[in-house]
């Protein structure tokens, strides 16, 4: 890993920019609206779970469809932690994010084990998705079930509507992105990259394929149930709904695949395109799905690899410049 | 018990269809139709437009079915022409991506214009007993219309030329290329017969009970269940499947409940998936 | 190179052909007469099977001419090659694994219905075949797949039968059979155009060879001629 100074220079830029970006959005768009603030957090908590979802399925090629579950996973874990025993929140915090590891693990592992392609490791996951949706609302005395848990023990400061939570997950947001970033420069993100160019090429140049899937699932299963703990103790209250399916999973697909599958702010683009647009489209339930789709079929017939994709193509077709190790996207 | 298991043949045969149109399509081209349900529900709408119209049941039926079909042909002719162009897993994500988006289309636009919107074929006269077991005629009536259709279409895919083309693409498809078949051409016409079985099961459904506007995404996740237990790419599969399942669906649902039912079917999927890949009669 | 002056039944010129922007073939003239068996000789990788594929639709070509008896086949796609008259026998033959052995041969015909005659002349040259009818041809051994390769392209009564390597995978024994087979076809009057590693079995049986190295056509001739060229006498006889 050649770590010349220019090259982390380059590297790092982007996060630099958009956390400077994120900095000052506060101050130049949010006003005193705890509604635009809320929103604003919703935006960066779906980016958290886009960055751990491009891990795993953007990296490495596994389709799973149980980022509201993992999620879940961290914040019911989180949560019941705190409020059955005396820990404090950071307690939760590592055990909400240590069990969605675990379980993101153990999922690839099967997937692995099994030699599972998208569809069938999406279905497998699916299926885990809707298990755990179910174990919630059966397992009343611990979770509360539809009626949703009350979470103890959260400063008002980081409470998701106030700018203090903003900042939380923004702050949470930047550390996945380096932690992404580092990923992709080093000897994993060569593997990642060769796994997902072509699996048997990458199995017969020596690369642990079922190793680095793992290994990505993990990290990334952890980013995710980590945001979802956080989510947990930030907005005070977590239902089944806070993380299901429909709420998380087809978004977080949707846009992480529209900015774009293994790029490093792919995630960050698409939630916040989508966070504006949910704004925007605030019509029936009904129009809103058929704008969706429509919006879907033509960013997929367009924009095939995504924003991010097409914008270095623009760029490099705009700026014809010699790039020397390019390892920044 | 013996009520419950021949509810859950009626409904298993009708998933049975559903599954060979889904399977069909994704044997020949690699491609999981998420938009199958609406299609189902579009061919519903269709019929009930029809009828409220003041025509014959029979008529709204037939085009209901015929509008369906036309509907798979638009989608094949438009949106899967870019997928087909794709390889591999890009051509599976994309399809995945597309066929979700006119799901989001095709439901969102009925739901939102019908909102209320729901068929039901009522076909009256007196219960017929079978087994001991007082049937309602709807319910005999979708049952002998799906056999029919499958009758057919074992007929169709082991007897005639055209039937032989379509299982050589599923098969071996450049080998079908070299004998002068034309993929592309197979894959329309079959996305078309997948379109009208999606209407045929709407019509049969409407028999048993009301089929709603809103049953589009259930459909969906029932076809592919059945897709996947039965063999991905298999015809007779998917019909033992269906059967199968939907028997389970009715035990299931009659002695434990409806939400585990669910799980109950998507986890047959998943055991499926990891005990035995190739599903029921897959290769 | 001494051909008669009749106009070939397959004209193929300059043509070009790859993968990912790359000409792995370039240049390739080739001419076969109606009656004839071709032998092109070469190497592994040296551009026989990416050939065949070009001509028979299967890889679009990027330079170049593919005509049959007057019939621009150039890029057309590979039903409509196959339908215009020349069955292509890869060697991955690519046969129906779970139909039977008669219908893979009965596809063979498509889209016409299988004329009985023909059958009948596919298990007169080739009996085990008729033996297996019922078989899955996914279950036969290797060198009756190559049989029922042959035997379905043969269903389609064409005009130029192209075959890419038929001994592959074959015991010496059954590769002997196979080209007894083809001198049969040969003597019914089919055009034979054939890929082949093992020289001395091509030119057993075809009249004239082109041989293949790198994509291009290095030398051409008559059978006896290139047995007699000292180069493929090294190259490819293994002789001093």
């Amino acid at each position: 890993m050649d770590l010349s100074w220019r090259r982390v220079g380059w590297a790092v830029l982007p996060i630099v920019v958009t956390a400077a970006v994120l900095v000052i959005l506060p101050s130049v768009w949010f006003g005193d609206s705890p509604y635009t603030t809320s929103l604003a957090v919703q935006a960066m908590v779906f980016a958290s779970y886009g960055v751990g979802f491009n891990l795993i399925f953007g990296s490495t090629n596994q389709l799973f469809l149980c980022v509201g579950a993992l999620a879940g996973v961290g914040g019911y874990g989180a949560a019941i932690l705190v409020n059955e025993t005396s820990l404090p929140m950071a307690a939760g915090l590592v055990v909400g994010t240590a069990s969605a590891a675990l379980v993101g693990g153990l999922l690839s592992w099967i997937a692995v084990r099994r030699s599972l392609g998208i569809i069938f490791t999406g279905i497998v996951t699916l299926v885990f998705s809707l298990a755990f949706a179910n174990l919630l609302l059966g397992q009343r005395d611990l979770t509360g079930a539809e009626n949703g848990l009350v979470v103890e023990g959260v400063p008002d400061r980081l409470a998701d509507d106030h700018v203090g939570g903003y900042y939380l997950f923004v702050g949470l947001l930047i550390g996945f992105l380096v932690v992404f970033r580092a990923l992709q420069l080093s000897h994993a993100g060569w593997a990642f990259r060769a796994l997902r160019d072509d699996e048997v090429a990458a199995e017969l140049a020596g690369v642990n394929v079922a190793r680095y899937r793992i290994y990505a699932a993990t990290i990334g299963s952890a980013m995710i149930g980590l945001t979802g703990a956080l989510l947990a103790f930030s907005t005070g209250f977590i239902s089944p709904a806070t993380y299901s399916f429909d709420r998380v999973d087809v978004r977080v697909l949707v846009f992480v695949a529209f900015g774009g599958l293994g790029t490093l702010l792919g995630p960050v683009i698409g939630a916040s395109v989508f966070a504006i647009l949910d704004q925007q489209l605030t019509t029936s339930f009904e129009k809103r799905e058929v704008l969706y789709g429509v919006f879907i079929i033509a960013i997929f017939l367009g924009f095939r690899r995504g924003v991010v994709y097409a914008v270095l193509k623009l760029w490099r077709r705009l700026v014809p410049t010699r790039r020397v190790g390019d390892a920044t996207r | 018990m013996t009520a419950v298991i021949l509810d859950g043949i009626v409904l298993g045969l009708a998933f049975g269809l559903l599954g060979v149109g889904m399977t069909l399509v994704y044997g020949l081209g690699g491609v999981l139709n998420l938009a199958y349900g609406q299609i189902v529900v579009l061919a519903a709408i269709v019929a009930m437009i029809v009828i409220d119209d003041g025509r014959a049941t029979l008529v709204a039926a037939v085009l209901g079915v015929l509008a369906a079909a036309g509907v798979a042909v638009v989608l094949d002719l438009t949106l899967m022409r870019p997928v087909y162009r794709e390889r591999g897993e890009e051509r599976t994500l994309l399809g995945l991506l597309l066929t979700l988006g006119a799901a989001f289309v095709i439901g969102g636009v009925l739901s939102w214009r019908y909102p209320d919107g729901a068929l039901y074929i009522y076909i009256g006269g007196d219960p017929v007993s079978i087994l001991g077991v007082p049937m309602t005629r709807g319910s005999i009536w979708a049952s002998v219309i799906a056999l029919a259709v499958g009758a057919l279409l074992l007929l169709f895919f082991g007897a005639t030329t055209f039937g032989r083309g379509v299982r050589s693409v599923i098969q071996d498809e450049v080998g079908a290329r070299l004998v002068g078949i034309n993929p592309s051409f197979v894959r329309t016409v079959i996305f078309a017969l997948s379109g009208a079985l999606a209407g045929i099961v709407a019509m049969t459904n409407a028999m048993v009970g009301p089929l709603g506007v809103n049953a589009g995404f259930e459909l969906t996740t029932f076809a592919l269940i059945v897709t996947v237990v039965g063999g991905l790419g298999s015809v007779a599969g998917a019909f033992l499947a269906g059967v199968l399942l939907g028997v389970v669906n009715s035990l299931s649902a009659h002695y434990i409940g409806q939400y585990i039912t669910t799980i109950i079917l998507l986890g047959a999927a998943a055991l499926t998936i990891l005990i035995r890949p190739r599903g029921l009669l897959g290769r | 190179m001494p051909t008669s002056g009749r106009p070939a039944l397959l004209e193929v010129e300059g043509l070009a052909a790859g993968y990912l922007g790359e000409r792995v073939i370039d240049g390739i003239d080739v001419r076969v007469q109606t009656g004839e068996a071709v032998a092109i000789v070469g190497s592994n990788g040296a551009g026989k099977t990416t050939l065949f594929r070009t001509i028979a639709g299967l890889l679009p070509a990027m330079a170049g001419r593919v005509v049959l008896d007057g019939k621009e086949l150039t890029r057309r796609p590979a039903h409509r090659i196959s339908r215009a008259g020349i069955a292509y026998v890869p060697a991955e033959r690519h046969l129906f694994p779970a139909m039977t052995l008669k219908s893979n041969l009965v596809l063979g015909a498509y889209p016409r219905r299988p004329d009985p005659a023909t059958l009948e002349l596919v298990y007169d040259l080739f009996p085990r075949l008729r033996e297996r009818q019922r078989q899955q041809a996914g279950t036969l051994s290797g060198g009756e797949q190559q049989m029922l390769a042959v035997g379905r392209a043969l269903m389609a009564r064409p005009r130029l039968l192209m075959l890419d390597e038929p001994t592959t995978g074959l015991a010496p024994i059954i590769a002997q059979t196979a080209f007894t087979a083809l001198e049969g076809l040969k003597k019914e009057g089919m055009t034979l155009l054939i890929a082949e590693q093992q020289v001395p079995l091509a030119l057993s049986v075809a009249e004239r060879g082109y041989v293949l190295e790198n994509g291009r056509i290095r030398l051409s001739g008559s059978a006896e001629e290139l047995e007699r060229n000292p180069e493929v006498r090294r190259a490819y006889l293994g002789v001093v």
